[in-house]
């Protein structure tokens, strides 16, 4: 902790109470992101609150697009935030905050992916076989149907990576710190999400 | 696309293929959906055309995918902080004395208290606020605790003066709010800010 001024010591007795004019009250969501995880590393659940609204959304995005399913996105998000709330302590600052949530929520993700039952059918033929009819309907909403089932085709390990980088726009550094794989593997997962994407939707160009 | 895609060497999880040409294919991948225009090799080059193409042919799709609005539902954070309050650190507690026997209090609310009279400082916000209870020889805790602080403070701010003022305010707090009275106050600037920021 580098330390502007440090001041120390004993306490002399307690002043009259004159208060300095008080300011409106600060509130806790205009706090700035290093204090609020200070506090709640402390103990303070507000500031985790502020904390997990501010980053629910992007979280919240993640887990849809991970697991293809908002009612289990929301549970595995809500899981994940209980999670990083009982191990907030444990957060280093060595990565922003918010890429220790994303890790926090992708291994909840990957919990329950690995925990489903195998998928009966194979998934890539779904998603071949809607993009093999363009014209059938509204062509902007069907190639999101589309690019949604090739991405839920895609291997796990590959989703993840490809959602972070191409949905949520983040760098291939930060997606290894995410995923606990190299930088290197990160890249070469999202080249293979990309190329087997970009098979899938060709009949929509 | 045409690339050395599942040569033995790379496996399943390796680094990103090369194309037939040479070219690191997730790069040329990266360049076309950033928007560069191809240079002139990749002009030439049915390799890296073709790479171009799938990267730009599936860019509009993502982009409109990526910029859809996803948002949990209001009450899902309702139920998670539901459970966090239920997991609030229960033996985290401070001791105060009273008449009637000793009365035990919640340390992070008490933390919470101190910092409060902090924020309403002009100029300053509590950061971290760590109280301990020092335990005395007799090995029980004593009355009096040790305030830590940290704070931020806006840049210009006489510290000194503004340093001197929290420690009075940390100790009126601790009596009058708390009821626990304050032996000593350190108190760290650990951080400026501007004006208009937090």
């Amino acid at each position: 902790m580098s330390v502007v001024a440090a001041t120390r010591g004993w306490a002399e007795p307690p002043p009259p109470p004159d208060a300095p004019a008080a300011r409106p009250e600060q509130r806790q969501a205009e706090l700035d992101e290093q204090t609020l995880v200070v506090r709640a590393q402390e103990g303070d659940a507000r500031s985790f609150e502020v904390l997990a609204r501010r980053h629910q959304a992007a979280l919240y995005r993640v887990a849809v697009r991970v697991l293809g399913d908002p009612g289990e996105a929301e549970d595995a998000l809500q899981e994940a935030l209980l999670d990083a709330w009982r191990r907030i302590g444990a957060f280093r600052a060595e990565s922003a905050f918010s890429t220790w949530m994303y890790r926090v929520v992708t291994n909840r993700c990957m919990g329950m992916l690995r925990n489903r039952r195998p998928v009966p059918v194979d998934r890539m033929d779904d998603a071949a076989a809607v993009a093999d009819s363009p014209e059938r309907t509204a062509e902007l909403d069907a190639g999101m149907v589309a690019l949604g089932q090739a991405v839920a085709g895609l291997r796990d390990e590959l989703r993840v990576c490809w959602v972070l980088r191409e949905l949520e726009g983040l760098g291939y550094t930060d997606i290894a710190h995410i995923t606990g794989a190299s930088e290197d593997a990160v890249r070469g997962r999202i080249h293979r999400a990309r190329v087997q994407l970009a098979e899938v939707m060709r009949p929509w160009r | 696309m045409a690339m050395n895609a599942g040569s033995p060497a790379e496996g399943p999880d390796g680094p990103a293929p090369r194309l037939a040409c040479g070219r690191d294919a997730a790069l040329v991948w990266d360049r076309a959906a950033a928007g560069t225009p191809p240079d002139a090799h990749e002009r030439d080059c049915p390799h890296c055309n073709a790479a171009f193409a799938d990267a730009r042919g599936l860019d509009a799709v993502v982009h409109r995918m990526a910029s859809q609005d996803l948002e949990p539902p209001p009450s899902m954070m309702d139920r998670v902080m539901a459970a966090v309050r239920t997991e609030l650190r229960p033996h985290d507690l401070l001791t105060l004395s009273s008449p009637h026997g000793p009365v035990r209090l919640s340390r992070p609310a008490a933390a919470a208290v101190l910092r409060h009279v902090v924020d309403r400082m002009d100029g300053l916000r509590a950061r971290s606020c760590r109280i301990e209870q020092p335990t005395g020889a007799d090995g029980r805790a004593p009355h009096a605790a040790d305030v830590a602080i940290t704070v931020t403070a806006r840049f210009g701010v006489d510290l000194a003066s503004v340093t001197a003022r929290v420690r009075q305010m940390v100790i009126a707090a601790g009596e009058q709010a708390l009821g626990v009275p304050v032996r000593r106050v350190d108190i760290d600037v650990v951080d400026l800010f501007g004006e208009g920021t937090t």
